[in-house]
């Protein structure tokens, strides 16, 4: 839950032949994971199974968004997707770190709503969907709600984690030069948080794309999880490996991003406190 | 002599527990008072009440006359853990007090270079406090707080955490800068040594709860430079506290002996 990286960048004594080589053993793994793939799905599996050739071959027409009318097309569906995703996650960043600073510097916050946010954290947010339907009809506001929740709650107890374990001399710095309760909460707490916050966003990426598609599974909602559903169901399975793939790729990217964010915005944090 | 803080009476109390009691002491405008005692006599706790971070349980203590109940303006402190913001660039720390302080950028522009290059740290504005000595974050925690131009400089065992040699450089360094700009100072240590070198008296805390058991005037010519380590006056104010505060660590010790 606070998996806070420990070292931001570390050391490598054989860099260039280590690097290359790991490369390499990954690319290996990769063809091998692939052709093994193809082996198997062309002699033992129905022929509407996709393997990595009719992958390939989809991935033209499904890019150009050259589908069938009437069906989904991949951009849009990418776009609605990523968009709630980020969405979400800019609502769940801003609620989680405003209630995660309140619960770890107000005790009362942190009697009154630490339970609920663990509890929340602890179950499955997705389990919700079906009731949130009731709430906000089969809509888009629904995938909203529950990616957003996702977001929130790790960073909310990440940003908690982090508060509570503030030094208690930086408060006492900062009230000898007489700072108000706000300078203390975010300029204080909320910057000594940031390896915790970091990490918080980390599983709020993934969690955020598992909630995305799944709300979409459920409520029928434009976007990738419904492109999945619908190509999946009508035998399209090649253009919803695509989708999968994309899904893959968008957490890779994110992570890579969140990896440079980090080096970007803790260039202090290098060592273990 | 006039007297920049009033300490009258003040004791403190946190539960049962006494830490020190009666304590009256006045300390000058251009004056630096060196309080010394063993650990766990409170000396630290006194410093913090004379910065408003801890309230004394009775008693008062006055700045320029005014009560403190909150960190006083005018008043700043350089802590033993250093408690620079390890997020900062010595730059952005050494500024932290102006800027909450609500000075201007010019102010800002013009006070921060000149306390860095003061404390002798140009060069090091954009380095971050892991990237550096301790003696060095030291020089930044002094230049942080000299930078909101201060009056009075509590000083919380500034150089307990620092190797022997650096901190010798510190303290002389510590007096060069007071000299050009004498203001009010109370200057925490245990070290003997180093509370005699400083002070124009020294306040030996004793007993527990503790209270001002001795207050010795060094007698020492200012500006102190390093002859004064070697001079018979710095050697016998050396001694006097010396056995002062023997006999309490003897008394201690036996104690400890008692309760095992």
């Amino acid at each position: 839950m606070s998996a806070v990286p420990h070292e931001v960048t570390l050391a490598r004594p054989f860099q260039l032949g280590a690097g290359a080589q790991r490369a390499l053993i990954r690319i290996a793994t990769g063809v091998v994971l692939l052709v093994a793939w193809e082996l198997l799905v062309r002699y033992f599996a129905p022929p509407f199974v996709a393997r990595p050739v009719t992958v390939a071959r989809a991935l033209p027409h499904v890019l150009a968004n050259h589908l069938p009318p009437g069906t989904p097309t991949f951009w849009g569906a990418a776009g609605a997707t990523v968009t709630a995703a980020f969405e979400g996650l800019a609502i769940g960043l801003l609620a989680g770190v405003l209630v995660g600073l309140t619960m770890g510097r107000l005790r009362t916050a942190d009697r009154l709503l630490r339970f609920y946010v663990s509890a929340f954290f602890a179950m499955p947010i997705i389990a919700l969907v079906p009731v949130m339907t009731l709430w906000f009809g089969y809509t888009g506001t629904v995938r909203l709600a529950i990616v957003s929740l996702g977001a929130f709650l790790p960073v909310c107890l990440n940003v908690y984690d982090g508060t509570r374990s503030l030094p208690a001399h930086y408060v006492e710095v900062a009230r000898s030069y007489h700072a108000h309760w706000w300078n203390v909460w975010f300029g204080i707490a909320l910057p000594a948080s940031l390896p915790y916050l970091l990490a918080g966003f980390r599983l709020a990426v993934g969690r955020v794309l598992v909630a995305a598609v799944i709300a979409e599974y459920i409520v029928s909602l434009k976007g990738l999880g419904y492109f999945i559903l619908y190509d999946g169901r009508t035998f399209h399975q090649p253009e919803m490996m695509v989708a999968v793939l994309f899904l893959a790729l968008l957490g890779v990217v994110v992570n890579a991003a969140a990896d440079v964010a980090t080096r970007r915005l803790l260039p202090w944090y290098r060592r273990s406190e | 002599m006039n007297a920049r803080i009033k300490i009258d009476g003040v004791a403190k109390q946190f539960g049962d527990l006494s830490v020190f009691h009666d304590i009256d002491l006045e300390i000058g405008e251009r004056e630096i008072v060196s309080i010394v005692g063993p650990s766990g006599c409170g000396k630290t706790t006194l410093l913090r009440c004379i910065d408003g971070l801890v309230e004394p349980s009775a008693g008062e203590i006055r700045i320029d006359g005014a009560k403190v109940v909150g960190p006083p303006k005018g008043v700043a402190v350089v802590f033993q853990h250093f408690g620079l913001f390890p997020w900062k660039t010595v730059y952005e720390n050494v500024a932290y007090g102006l800027r909450l302080g609500g000075a201007s950028k010019e102010q800002i522009r013009e006070s921060v270079p000149r306390h860095i290059e003061l404390v002798g740290l140009r060069g090091f504005e954009k380095a971050y406090p892991y990237q550096l000595s301790g003696g060095m974050q030291q020089r930044t925690g002094l230049a942080r707080a000299l930078a909101t131009d201060p009056h009075v400089l509590l000083m919380d065992e500034p150089f307990a955490s620092i190797d022997a040699q650096t901190r010798e450089i510190l303290q002389f360094e510590l007096l060069r800068i007071w000299d050009s700009r004498p203001m009010s100072m109370v200057f925490v240590t245990h070290s003997i040594e180093e509370a005699v070198l400083m002070g124009d008296r020294v306040v030996v805390l004793r007993g527990r709860p503790s209270s001002v058991h001795e207050v010795i005037e060094t007698g020492l010519p200012r500006p102190r430079t390093r002859d004064v380590l070697s001079s018979p006056r710095f050697n016998e104010v050396r001694e006097h506290v010396w056995s002062r505060l023997m006999h309490e660590a003897e008394q201690a010790e036996r104690e400890l002996q008692e309760v095992r």
